[in-house]
């Protein structure tokens, strides 16, 4: 089987006694947006900095365009565009002389720097920003500055660790819209991220990390298919005893079932009609309740059925 | 490499800590000193009066001195006789600092204490002073003639205070010697930034910046090239005020001056880039090891004390060849008062070896290419 754009091999990454990495496996094919999805400290940002050789390892294989990824991988580094967890810019240049000196970085021409820059201003909607400095921008524009710092070479793989941290949802939208239009212009993406929403809206594949390994790996659909859970049923203000539990738990397809707080949550397999079951029982033994919710499954479904938390613990 | 340098150079000027402490402190600090004492040789003194009552018993030689003193120094006393009463009203009324009542023994009256009063019994001792002196000569040398005893009795200073290498020495430049070097040294806040932002473990620029193709030889060079400029440029500017907008009289040659202005600036941002280095030490911490080396190494070059170089000099001349301040104010002296060029090369010599290790030191440790920890 041919090996994708990003090739990950067994890598171990240890910390004294910490293990951050653990036999670390990941393919990452051309024309993706790429997920990696797990609780802070799962080893994203470890694993994203041994990827772009900034970290030593213990163990393991780097490859990035079919080449080993070393730190002087240049001519790999050309083609990389990153933006980091945290703002990386001068604080004394302005928005255009940041983007400007990263993109001069890459690219020589001087010419051909200012048309990408130019367009790196307009990607990331800082036309009316760029004589100003980053001390007067907000989170949301500091966090575009950021990406366009790391994109305006038009790279052909951009890695974002978390670029939306901090961010109000509307710059959040605009930053998570952008990116998949750097995909659709052709740049293949690795997103981390610890907002499940973000990466099940724009992400074509995701892995899915704790404890520096990955647990899951697959498209969203395939993640979802891997768990047991196909709907989630939850009732609010509803009274109910021992015995309405026991029941509930023998009505078909229902696997798991928990009461707390005058909340039920029913956990279903993927079948149909499993809503109406339980309403009916509920009508049949005349118990009254609120809000009924139904929802198909989550990335946290498939976190949590795997690992046994919640992937906001 | 003309759009680092660009760039660099740019976020160097534009930053406060790096403008401040090497350029606006020392041009502070020495416009404080200026007025402090750099100005006070020129001091402007006022005449002062004085009554004199001649008694019976008036002492000529008092009277014969006054006169000379009133035609040697006509600025310095305005002398007037008159009767006592009237002298007393004067000094009563503050027309007078002082009273000589000319007797057998001259004598002074004064209603007051300041330096005007100082200046009315310096002149009184000083005429009992050239008395003994006369009498002594005379006794020794009867046949003395009467120009040398005019000479005897001028006030005029008979000893001119001249260096080793034949120019005047003024005390006060010393101190704006020991402020250059402390500027110098204070580049190391321009180097130290540079450090800083090379070292991926250190901080998020510095990471993005070693993940470019960029190579990193390419970015440490750029920034030590542009620190080195920039250090020296603030050294030449604060060198220019003092000469020409404080009008500081130094002796020496211009240019020599500014080779050891080079030569300081290249070891302050050195040491900035040295301390820079130090791996993941709190950058307070290394903030505060930069200025306590500056701070005490200007001390101990005689910015707070002027004897404070030559006291070192007597109990630890060791010191005095490895502490830069005292290497670059000791340069500076090679240049205007001793006029030593063995010495003035020794100097530039220990510095310049100071730098190359710094550099080499600084550079071994920010060229690492993976880290253990970021």
């Amino acid at each position: 089987m041919p090996q994708g754009m990003v090739h990950i091999e067994n890598l171990v990454k240890r910390y004294g006694d910490l293990t951050a990495l653990n036999h670390l496996d990941l393919d990452i094919r051309e024309g993706e947006i790429f997920g990696l999805l797990g609780p802070n400290g799962s080893g994203k940002t470890t694993a994203i900095s041994c990827l772009l050789s900034l970290l030593k390892y213990d163990r393991g294989q780097v490859e990035i365009f079919g080449e080993e990824m070393k730190p002087d991988s240049y001519k790999i580094k050309e083609q990389i565009g990153i933006v980091l967890q945290n703002i990386a810019v001068f604080e004394e240049l302005t928005v255009q002389e940041n983007i400007d000196y990263f993109c001069g970085l890459y690219i020589r021409d001087k010419k051909r720097r200012k048309e990408l820059v130019e367009e790196a201003i307009e990607f990331t909607g800082l036309e009316d920003f760029r004589k100003m400095h980053p001390k007067k921008l907000s989170g949301g524009l500091l966090r575009r500055l950021n990406i366009a710092c790391g994109i305006a070479h038009k790279p052909r793989l951009i890695i974002m660790d978390e670029p939306t941290v901090a961010v109000d949802p509307q710059s959040r939208n605009k930053i998570l819209e952008g990116i998949q239009t750097l995909n659709r212009q052709g740049s293949t993406i690795i997103y981390t991220s610890h907002y499940m929403e973000e990466v099940e809206q724009i992400c074509t594949r995701i892995a899915i990390m704790d404890h520096g390994r990955v647990i899951a790996q697959g498209t969203k659909e395939e993640l979802k298919q891997m768990i047991k859970t196909g709907e989630t049923i939850t009732v609010e203000a509803i009274a109910l005893e021992e015995k309405n539990l026991q029941d509930i738990r023998t009505l078909d397809h229902v696997f798991d079932v928990q009461y707390e707080k005058q909340v039920l949550i029913v956990r279903c397999t993927d079948a149909k009609h499993n809503l109406i079951r339980l309403l009916n029982y509920l009508q049949s033994q005349d118990i009254s309740f609120g809000r009924v919710f139904s929802e198909l499954p989550t990335l946290n479904d498939v976190f949590l059925e795997i690992t046994g938390k919640q992937l906001r613990d | 490499m003309l759009h680092l340098l660009k760039y660099s150079f740019l976020s160097k000027v534009r930053n406060f800590n790096i403008i401040f402490w090497p350029l606006v402190f020392p041009l502070v600090l020495g416009t404080f000193f200026y007025f402090a004492f750099g100005n006070i040789n020129e001091a402007d003194f006022q005449t002062v009066p004085v009554a004199v009552v001649k008694e019976d018993s008036a002492d000529p030689f008092f009277m014969t001195y006054l006169d000379e003193v009133k035609k040697s120094s006509p600025d310095l006393l305005k002398a007037e006789e008159m009767p006592e009463k009237e002298a007393l009203e004067a000094l009563q009324d503050k027309k007078v600092k002082g009273i000589y009542y000319v007797g057998k023994e001259p004598s002074l009256t004064v209603a007051g204490t300041g330096m005007e009063e100082s200046i009315l019994q310096t002149v009184l001792d000083s005429c009992e002073n050239t008395r003994m002196t006369i009498t002594n000569i005379m006794e020794k040398n009867p046949q003395m003639d009467v120009e040398t005893m005019k000479t005897l009795l001028s006030s005029g200073s008979l000893v001119k205070e001249v260096s080793l290498g034949g120019r005047t020495i003024d005390g006060n430049v010393q101190f704006f010697y020991a402020l250059i070097a402390m500027a110098c040294l204070y580049g190391c806040f321009i180097g130290f930034g540079s450090a800083m932002g090379i070292q991926a473990n250190i901080t998020p620029l510095a990471a993005r910046r070693c993940v470019t193709p960029t190579h990193k030889l390419k970015l440490i060079l750029t920034d030590q090239l542009a620190s080195f400029a920039l250090g020296y440029v603030d050294v030449i500017i604060l060198i220019l005020y003092l000469r020409y907008i404080l009008n500081l009289d130094f002796q020496g040659q211009m240019g020599k001056m500014l080779v050891v202005s080079f030569f300081g600036s290249l070891i302050g941002v050195s040491m900035g880039m040295f301390i820079g280095s130090f791996g993941k030490m709190q950058e307070g911490a290394k903030i505060g090891i930069m200025l306590g080396i500056s701070m005490v190494s200007s001390f101990l070059a005689g910015l707070m004390n002027g004897n404070m170089k030559d006291m070192v000099e007597k109990s630890a001349p060791f010191v005095n060849r490895i502490n830069p301040a005292s290497l670059i104010a000791d340069a500076f002296y090679c240049i205007n008062v001793y006029d030593d060029t063995a010495r003035y090369y020794r100097s530039l010599a220990t510095l310049a070896v100071m730098c190359v290790v710094l550099v080499m030191a600084s550079f071994f440790m920010v060229r690492r290419e993976r880290y253990d920890s970021i």
